[in-house]
């Protein structure tokens, strides 16, 4: 029940007139019942850090991050540290994280592919100085899978 | 002109029945369908190739059960390894004079690519296709008319 407090007293609400109006009534008790508010609507969008960035991630979504050489094609990694889980008018924001019961993400790895070939010359004027340098920056791919919330009898 | 009357049942547009891609969201497919080594049975470009096949192909081949491994005998061509994609594309690495662990490598990358053309994914973070939670901001539904 610790993480419920914490995370009621972090609900941020944002919203236009008529949600206001409509929130007044509705001004979540618990943690569980803001939970609850952002499940309710049609769709919910999570922020997630993964390899040290912040993403803006939806069910369905295909990230491409550096890549990941622990991992291998096909497996589902559970994101562990999401600072935010929103919908259209309500947002909770974890301090600094939403702890991992209430919500969890899963992500499956798709893919280790790597980029366009870049060539990069380095040259320095009247040095006969010439070099050039072929690259192709690997990446891992990963498709996002449903938010899974928790519900109020589950904790 | 005859007036004409709105059909009785909402029509059914055939664009919105077509499913969006989206393999791992759910259950994940492997893309790669099939491996064929091509190596000669006499050139010393070949070496390399032969060992590999004859030590470390059925370990392969086991590891990924997915796969399809083939292995063609083609004298007087250098060695090669052709991998086969589920979008109908194929990869082709050339194995010439590469040592064992090199074609472990490749034979890697095949494993691990989906078989979509390479493209510059520097700027390519997220690729969606779900329209945005919280929606597009509009001046005009706002508490206070967005003036310009």
């Amino acid at each position: 029940m610790q993480w419920q407090r914490s995370m009621f007293n972090l609900l941020k609400f944002r919203g236009v007139c008529q949600a206001a109006a409509r929130a007044l009534h509705t001004q979540p008790s618990s943690a569980a019942s803001a939970l609850a508010l952002i499940r309710s609507q049609p769709n919910q969008y999570v922020i997630a850090s993964l390899a040290g960035r912040k993403y803006l991630l939806a069910p369905r979504d295909l990230l491409t991050v550096p890549r990941l050489n622990d991992v291998r094609v096909g497996d589902v990694l559970a994101l562990s540290e999401i600072h935010e889980f929103g919908s259209r008018e309500f947002t909770l924001r974890g301090d600094p994280l939403i702890p991992q019961d209430a919500v969890k993400v899963a992500a499956t790895v798709v893919e280790h592919t790597k980029g366009k070939m870049e060539v990069i010359v380095k040259k320095k004027r009247r040095k006969g100085y010439v070099k050039t340098i072929k690259h192709k920056q690997p990446y891992t791919r990963l498709r996002i899978g449903s938010i899974d919330v928790a519900l109020p009898d589950q904790v | 002109m005859p007036f004409k009357l709105p059909p009785a049942t909402k029509p059914v547009l055939r664009a919105q029945l077509s499913s969006r891609p989206a393999n791992g969201h759910t259950a994940f497919i492997p893309q790669v369908r099939k491996l064929v080594f091509e190596y000669s049975e006499k050139w010393p470009s070949s070496s390399r190739t032969r060992t590999y096949l004859n030590n470390h192909l059925e370990e392969l081949a086991r590891t990924n059960p997915h796969v399809e491994v083939v292995v063609q005998q083609k004298n007087h061509r250098e060695p090669i390894v052709r991998g086969f994609y589920l979008n109908g594309r194929d990869k082709v690495i050339s194995l010439k004079e590469f040592e064992v662990t090199q074609i472990q490598q490749k034979v890697q990358l095949l494993l691990d690519s989906s078989g979509a053309k390479i493209k510059p994914l520097k700027r390519r973070i997220i690729e969606s296709s779900t329209e945005s939670a919280r929606g597009i901001w509009s001046g005009l539904h706002v508490p206070e008319l967005y003036k310009i």
